[in-house]
């Protein structure tokens, strides 16, 4: 699928229908030279080939480049997932570029779990599935019934789109023991006493067992990663982010992600330490190994950065909000490290000059991480230190003028505009807040340092459905959410692109269309800047090139 | 899966930081009441583990010499509970320790795993400052949840608190739940009740008998002989006798006499849960109560089982 390189790189000159460079000094050219997997300038081709030499590559010669783009938010089971069978109510493609239409009816899901379970050969294999959302069947309910019409002998878990919540068929129940005695809390009855099927939030899922277990231990395979890269490529991401999904302090993971992200892999990965799973291990003694393991970066993985967690998120009701709280009465949400605990938290791997991005989706959370952010800074001044504030859902004005004033940056969560904008404002914050929610335009405003993600696989991997949400900030129903919190596309294209760069300290290396820079495309099939702006997300992507190596999407005759 | 004898409790304990979760929990493996524990906990951090105590660490668990093992939750609860699994021949219970802005009762749902079962949620408070945290703007909520979802709760360092801020805290305590209230010391017999493998083993006669006592507290046990009625259950239930902290009883119910029912009282809560098919072990029924409690009581609660 992928070109070798040769061995000795000449210069290569890509013609291309348009070149957007997001490189300022020259914003658009109609070629690209490429030499040992570097920009080597950008102009016309055949002025290109006179002064560099080398051959003119006419491959790309209708296509529209742009800088490959940077997803600085997403976590490796982006394509993990697609080892098992999607259930999902959107129409989705795999990382191997089979569409998968939504399953639109509870009969639709039978049907492709019938499928999924004919083409399995070994009886004692379970259907693994995902993506299931019954949030578009109100008033209906998927249960062990509807799964025994698949099988009753195979067990089946069929987990849902919000990840904490799995039903599964009888045969499974029997071969767990999950049955009218089974008290456990989370695992709703029907009136005859006996479980539905339904495993509510993950002590309950992992009664399913050995199915449990596999669905989330086939994360960690050699595939999963293989995946992840098709997914990217199929996007025009070149640099993928995994936001602290993994433990770095195991070798064998640091090993694993050496061995196969490199020259032939598609994309380039920034590999964030999830600093949640420390265990045994202190944070003084996890930074200093970070600060080493940072030297084992290569061009094509980087290492050496720290995730944290604040709250949780505000569709499940457990983001921390400040006054006045859930639109929907709830209570507030849960914190995942004490508040008066985080500053000593932050403060070792600040000192190590290691950058934390800290998920807080609330404002609340926000408060707390930007008083850190300023206690460590008094204590231990790090000049540009970029210590990131992941997702800022709810951030208000006042606190993106701190977030400038801190050095930090801000990524913002737009797709929600979409996935979730109409039950913003119907039920999580309310139509004031939901029209204030990912506030791009404010942000750049203040002059916050701004990229935008999409949390993959919280919600499809795709930078520009990014950038799409952040211009229109549609709804599925229609409504636009705060009109006045859109951006051009530009900015939307700029914040994915050198945004992300800047964010993962990658400014040098990737993000424009620059001279010296990794020769990163993400290759169009149109110009983002002459189509309507609402069809930004409907660009086909012809796929990208990583370092100088072009990887066709799949489905692209390469 | 296991079946119902070799289910081991487990029991939650929570609490905000400096709540004195550490020290209980270092209380628990330097004392534990002639039982085999496994201790999960976030970070090995603050457990004292007295190097000549230390009999093998591999990874991420520790073996003391006194048969109970340290285990950290580095790879997540699900992770956890089966390496806790593999040890279930050489313990006897499990406890889990919750970090400070966990929510135990939530983290107790991992106990219906199979191999496990509910055995309480115990949550500590410190009496110089939990009144306070609970009115804080970030973390009030937190704090009164975890209260809320206790089943025993425990004020901590009685030793340096005076009077009146124990007696304050009890006092905020009652109108915040049903919980029952210790203060520390709690003897490990009191805090996680008796032992789950011997129940039978040390007991005497027909008639309801007096153990020894651990230290002070009150411990009486009683056999049973055949099906008890269901209808004695709620009656045994309502009528429980103040100072009852723990009981615990393997029975048969004349509703379901080829199952073994299990009776347990940690602090207010009383479950009636079925475990699995009767093993034909002996049926008894112990109960643990604060120092002083009248044993002619606690004797008159048990015989009202039948």
């Amino acid at each position: 699928m992928s070109q070798p390189l040769p061995e000795t790189s000449g210069t290569t000159v890509y013609a291309a229908r348009a070149v957007h460079t997001f490189d300022p000094a020259r914003a658009t050219a109609s070629a690209v030279a490429v030499r040992d997997g570097r920009f080597l300038a950008v102009g016309d081709p055949d002025d290109l080939v006179a002064t560099y030499g080398g051959t003119l590559d006419r491959t790309l010669a209708d296509k529209v480049l742009l800088p490959g783009f940077v997803e600085a938010h997403c976590h490796k089971d982006t394509g993990g997932l697609w080892q098992y069978t999607y259930v999902g109510y959107e129409a989705r493609t795999d990382p191997d570029g089979r569409s998968w239409p939504g399953c639109n009816t509870f009969d639709a899901v039978v049907e492709r779990l019938r499928e999924a379970d004919s083409l399995l050969t070994d009886p004692d294999e379970p259907l693994l599935a995902w993506g299931l959302d019954p949030i578009f069947w109100p008033g209906e309910r998927l249960d062990r019934r509807q799964l025994d019409a698949v099988s009753t002998t195979r067990r089946i878990f069929v987990i849902h789109s919000n990840m904490h919540l799995a039903t599964v068929n009888s045969a499974l129940m029997e071969a767990e023991g999950i049955t009218p005695d089974t008290v456990a809390e989370g695992v709703p009855k029907d009136a005859s006493g006996w479980p539905l099927g339904e495993l509510q939030e993950f002590p309950a899922m992992a009664l399913a067992g050995a199915a449990f277990r596999s669905f989330f231990g086939r994360q960690r395979s050699d595939e999963a990663i293989h995946l992840f890269g098709k997914s990217a490529r199929n996007v025009g991401v070149t640099t993928l982010t995994d936001l602290g999904t993994s433990n770095l302090l195991e070798e064998t993971i640091v090993r694993q992600w050496t061995g196969i992200v490199d020259h032939d892999f598609p994309t380039r990965v920034v590999m964030f330490h999830g600093a949640m799973q420390n265990g045994t291990v202190s944070d003084e003694t996890c930074a200093a190994a970070l600060a080493e393991l940072r030297k084992q970066s290569t061009d094509h993985l980087r290492l050496g950065y720290v995730k944290l967690l604040l709250d949780g998120s505000i569709q499940g009701g457990t983001a921390r909000l400040r006054w006045p709280g859930f639109h929907h009465g709830g209570p507030n949400g849960i914190w995942l490290i004490p508040p008066d605990q985080f500053a000593d938290r932050l403060a070792p791997y600040h000192r190590a000059g290691l950058q934390v991005h800290t998920h807080a989706n609330g404002d609340e959370a926000v408060d707390v991480l930007l008083d850190a952010v300023a206690e460590v800074q008094a204590a231990h001044p790090m000049p540009d230190h970029r210590h990131t504030v992941q997702h800022c859902q709810l951030t208000t004005p006042g606190q993106y003028r701190r977030i400038r004033a801190l050095g930090m940056c801000a990524n913002i969560f737009s797709n929600h505009a979409w996935f979730w904008g109409d039950q913003h404002i119907s039920i999580t914050v309310g139509p004031d807040r939901a029209a204030r929610m990912n506030a791009a335009r404010t942000a750049l405003d203040l002059g916050v340092p701004l990229s935008m993600h999409s949390d993959s696989p919280v919600t499809p991997l795709g930078s520009l459905h990014v950038a799409w949400a952040a211009v229109n900030r549609l709804t599925p129903s229609g409504v636009i959410v705060g009109p006045d919190e859109r951006i051009t596309v530009a900015e939307a294209l700029q914040a994915v692109t050198m945004g992300a760069a800047w964010q993962l300290r990658m400014e040098d290396e990737v993000g424009s269309i620059s001279p010296r820079k990794f020769a990163d495309l993400a290759i169009l099939e149109a110009d983002p800047f002459e189509v309507d702006p609402m069809e930004l997300r409907d660009i086909p992507v012809w796929g990208t090139m990583c370092g100088g190596v072009l990887h066709p999407a799949a489905g692209v005759g390469g | 899966m296991s079946s119902g004898p070799d289910r081991l409790p487990l029991t939650v304990i929570g609490g905000y930081l400096g709540a004195g979760k550490t020290t209980l929990l270092n209380g628990i493996l330097a004392e534990p009441d002639g039982q085999r524990i496994a201790v999960l906990v976030n970070d090995f951090g603050d457990i004292d583990i007295d190097g000549r105590l230390l009999a093998s660490a591999a990874g991420d668990v520790l073996t003391l010499a006194n048969g109970c093992i340290c285990c950290s939750m580095v790879d997540g609860f699900a992770e956890s509970l089966e390496t806790v699994r593999g040890f279930a021949d050489r313990i006897d219970r499990v406890v889990v320790e919750v970090s400070g802005v966990g929510e135990p009762r939530k983290v107790a749902r991992w106990a219906h795993l199979p191999g496990f079962t509910p055995d309480g949620v115990v949550v500590l408070v410190d009496p110089l400052s939990v009144r306070d945290r609970a009115a804080d703007r970030y973390v009030g909520e937190t704090v009164v949840s975890q209260v809320a979802g206790a089943d025993l709760v425990v004020v901590s360092r009685s030793d340096v608190a005076d009077e009146e801020d124990l007696a304050g805290t009890e006092a905020w305590l009652s109108g915040m739940t049903d919980a029952t209230v210790l203060r520390t010391p709690v003897p490990t017999a009191v805090l996680l009740g008796p032992r789950p493998r011997n129940l039978p083993a040390e007991t005497a006669e027909d008639a309801p008998a007096s153990t020894t006592p651990p230290h002070d507290h009150v411990s009486i046990s009683r056999h049973l002989d055949g099906p008890i009625a269901r209808t004695s259950i709620d009656t045994w239930i309502r009528a429980r006798p103040g100072g009852v902290v723990r009981a615990k009883g393997l029975v048969r119910v004349d509703d379901r006499p080829d199952d073994r029912t299990v009776l347990q009282v940690c602090g207010s809560t009383t479950s009636v849960t079925v475990d699995g098919p009767w093993d034909g072990g002996a049926e008894v029924v112990v109960a643990i109560a604060l120092p002083g409690t009248p044993r002619a009581a606690l004797v008159k609660w048990l015989n009202l089982l039948g």
